[in-house]
């Protein structure tokens, strides 16, 4: 009785083949080995590489920049290893520090993309799912109860920043990850954890108290090797994930019915993106304190600047880097002699950023409905 | 109830064995049970599939119609009993693996902000893809097949964001068929679309379907649709669903009765023969008008109960809100 069903189908319509053969807009394929094919975005590379430009010459600047100028020529030579007449001021005192703002940044610019792709929220970033706070609120502590070392204190600030990530992330479970449910719950951890650290702050001495306030904004004095080497060893050990990470974005970047339909195993995904963003981000919180709106500000200038679908990763890490060393040397210079944190840069340029994305947002929303 | 669910069950197996071809399928439910939380919302049912058929499952608002569909894509875990494919339990199959034989387009599927058409169906490729090779000759080839059948060619560098409601339904239609997948499970195409680009996409799904020229079988399809009229339309096999199991399942012309609209939508139609296919077409008996003489209050309630024999449920806010 079905048997003749598919007679009753209309017209076996065959459209042919185009001979104009689709790929996805803006891509190449590169190839490389007799089966490796590999999808890059032509914008991407192009901006990737000017912001490698951008980098070159902000570091440039910033080891020529300082209470002593500096000539391009001699800080070539000192970062070659010749001799030189400046190797103090920029071998000793000014290349450690600006080799551990590039590291945070890039620490920050790729844990800001990796948690905004997971949380499907431009505002999302390590200062809004309690990384920071939790960091802050365990640095904090330890100062109060007359831990000072600083070479004990980055070990609290990445306990205490993967611990409250952890708490949030176990929180916002429920049977899978609802994004706007792990923002809210981030927010609500971070704002608990603000009292946590403002009551060790009102507990402790006056010493200890502006010593720790002086840590949260984020700074980058009287960073040197000793602070570059751990993050430097972490990014290099992460490097495959991070690398896995830039393709695995393009997968959880769909509503989670449609990644799952294909053949996406979104839970490991996302867990595996999120932990990779938050020991980053507790890392560079670790290393220089929570420098905020950096993790805010690179993905999304970097994905306004690619046109991508996804967040960039490449391009936030090198703004990032951009951003830390850049504002570092504005912070240094800017009401010389007097040194500001890198951090009350970054977060005077963030703030009205924010504002200016959530008015674009909304905008956008009210044009795209009427 | 369960009398008439048996019916149902048996209704396939006998048609598996009187038609050769039409009544295999690869996918198959067994006595699944589906659940949100502690609410079951589909019960004890068996389904199969017919291979290269188009498959509609019908039924009022919240008769677990989607919910089906959903775990026939694995997007729900069954409560009870499983979903086969090609006789194995879907759990027990890699998600990317079922990805290479089934399609899912979901209901309202969101796209990354700004992406373009060609990327968004160059994502269909996904389980055919890994880390080395993200990019093959079989990956353009289906995904300019995909986007030439669905008619979306012309707005390969478009962003998705831009395209208006039936153009963006034909773009997620063609990211589902770059998957190139055997089985097509779409739930609810054509909602939100206006009624020529709902026939344009009900035509398309009938294309997929019907065996190619050189007589391979056509794909496989499940849909949910809430148009009764237009399942009966397309469907070469029509499920019909409430509360949670199988009222009825064949071809249309054989269990589209009024019998059956009353029993499974509450709702009382005249059954009579569509004009231009032949199929059965629901009409549903006269628009409420004012009763000339008995206020209006009186005769509302009285039509609700006529035809609420079986559903009360239905219509006990009506009444509530009358009273």
């Amino acid at each position: 009785m079905t048997a003749d069903a598919p007679a009753t189908a209309p017209e076996k319509t065959e459209k042919p083949v185009k001979p104009v053969r689709v790929r996805p807009s803006g891509y190449a394929v590169l190839k490389a080995g007799p089966r490796g094919r590999f999808l890059l975005h032509r914008r991407s590379c192009v901006v990737a590489a000017a912001l490698v430009l951008l980098l070159a010459a902000v570091c440039v600047a910033y080891l020529c920049v300082g209470e002593s100028f500096v000539a391009p020529g001699e800080v070539v030579k000192v970062i070659l290893g010749q001799p030189s007449s400046a190797e103090l001021v920029v071998g000793t005192l000014r290349l450690p520090r600006m080799v551990v703002g590039l590291l945070v940044g890039v620490a920050f610019g790729i844990a800001g993309a990796l948690i905004q792709t997971v949380a499907r929220n431009p505002l999302a970033s390590p200062d809004i799912i309690g990384v920071s706070q939790g960091a802050s609120a365990l640095t904090v502590g330890a100062l109060t109860f007359g831990v000072t070392s600083y070479t004990f204190l980055p070990y609290f600030s990445v306990v205490g920043g993967i611990a409250a990530a952890t708490l949030v992330y176990v929180f916002a479970w429920r049977g899978g990850l609802h994004a706007t449910r792990f923002v809210l719950i981030g927010i609500g951890f971070a704002i608990a954890l603000r009292s946590v650290t403002t009551l060790f702050l009102t507990k402790g001495d006056y010493l200890v108290a502006q010593q720790a306030q002086i840590w949260m904004t984020g700074s980058l004095n009287g960073r040197g090797w000793p602070e570059a080497a751990p993050i430097g060893w972490t990014l290099l050990l992460l490097l495959p994930a991070v690398v896995w990470a830039a393709r695995a974005q393009r997968t959880v970047s769909m509503d989670d019915d449609t990644a799952t339909a294909l053949g996406v195993r979104l839970g490991r995904v996302r867990l595996g993106l999120v932990a990779l963003g938050v020991v980053l981000a507790s890392v560079a919180t670790g290393t220089a304190g929570p420098v905020d709106f950096v993790a805010l500000l690179a993905p999304q200038i970097a994905r306004r600047t690619t046109r991508t679908a996804q967040i960039p990763l490449l391009s936030s890490a090198l703004l990032g880097a951009v951003i830390v060393v850049g504002g570092d040397l504005l912070a240094r210079r800017l009401f010389s002699p007097t040194e500001l944190p890198v951090g009350v840069l970054t977060a005077a340029v963030g703030a009205p950023y924010l504002i200016w994305l959530i008015i674009r947002g909304h905008r956008g929303r009210s044009g795209g409905t009427a | 109830m369960s009398p008439t669910t048996s019916d149902a069950a048996a209704g396939p197996a006998s048609a598996t064995a009187t038609a050769p071809g039409a009544g295999e399928g690869r996918l198959a439910a067994r006595a699944l049970t589906l659940a949100y939380e502690d609410r079951t919302v589909v019960r004890e049912l068996d389904l199969t599939v017919p291979d290269g058929q188009v498959t509609v499952i019908v039924g009022p608002n919240a008769c677990g119609k989607s919910t089906t569909l959903r775990a026939l894509g694995r997007l729900l875990k069954p409560r009870g009993g499983a979903v086969l494919l090609d006789g194995t339990e879907l759990a027990r199959i890699p998600t990317k693996q079922i990805a290479r034989s089934i399609g899912l387009l979901p209901q309202t599927p969101v796209a990354p902000e700004a992406i373009t058409v060609s990327d968004l169906v160059a994502r269909g490729r996904q389980p055919h893809q890994s880390w080395w090779q993200q990019w093959s000759d079989e990956d353009e080839r289906a995904v300019t097949d995909a986007m030439a059948r669905t008619d979306v060619t012309a707005l390969a560098g478009r962003a998705v964001d831009e395209l208006s409601g039936g153009q963006r339904q034909r773009v997620w239609i063609a990211m589902a068929l770059a998957q190139d997948t055997d089985l097509l499970l779409l739930d609810e195409p054509t909602t939100y679309l206006d009624i020529a680009h709902q026939v344009e996409v009900l035509d398309l799904v009938r294309q997929l379907a019907s065996p190619a020229a050189d007589g391979t079988r056509g794909r496989t399809v499940v849909t949910v649709l809430h148009d009764l009229n237009q399942a009966a339309r397309y469907a070469d096999r029509l499920v019909a669903m409430k509360e949670g199991r199988i009222v009825a399942e064949g071809r249309p012309g054989d269990i589209v009765t009024a019998e059956l609209v009353r029993e499974v939508f509450g709702l009382d139609a005249v059954i009579v023969p569509d004009p231009v296919t032949g199929s059965p077409l629901v009409v549903p008996g006269a628009p409420w008008s004012p009763a000339p003489s008995a206020s209006s209050s009186t005769s509302v309630p009285a039509s609700a109960s006529a035809s609420a024999s079986g559903s009360d449920s239905a219509s006990a806010p009506t009444t509530g809100k009358v009273l």
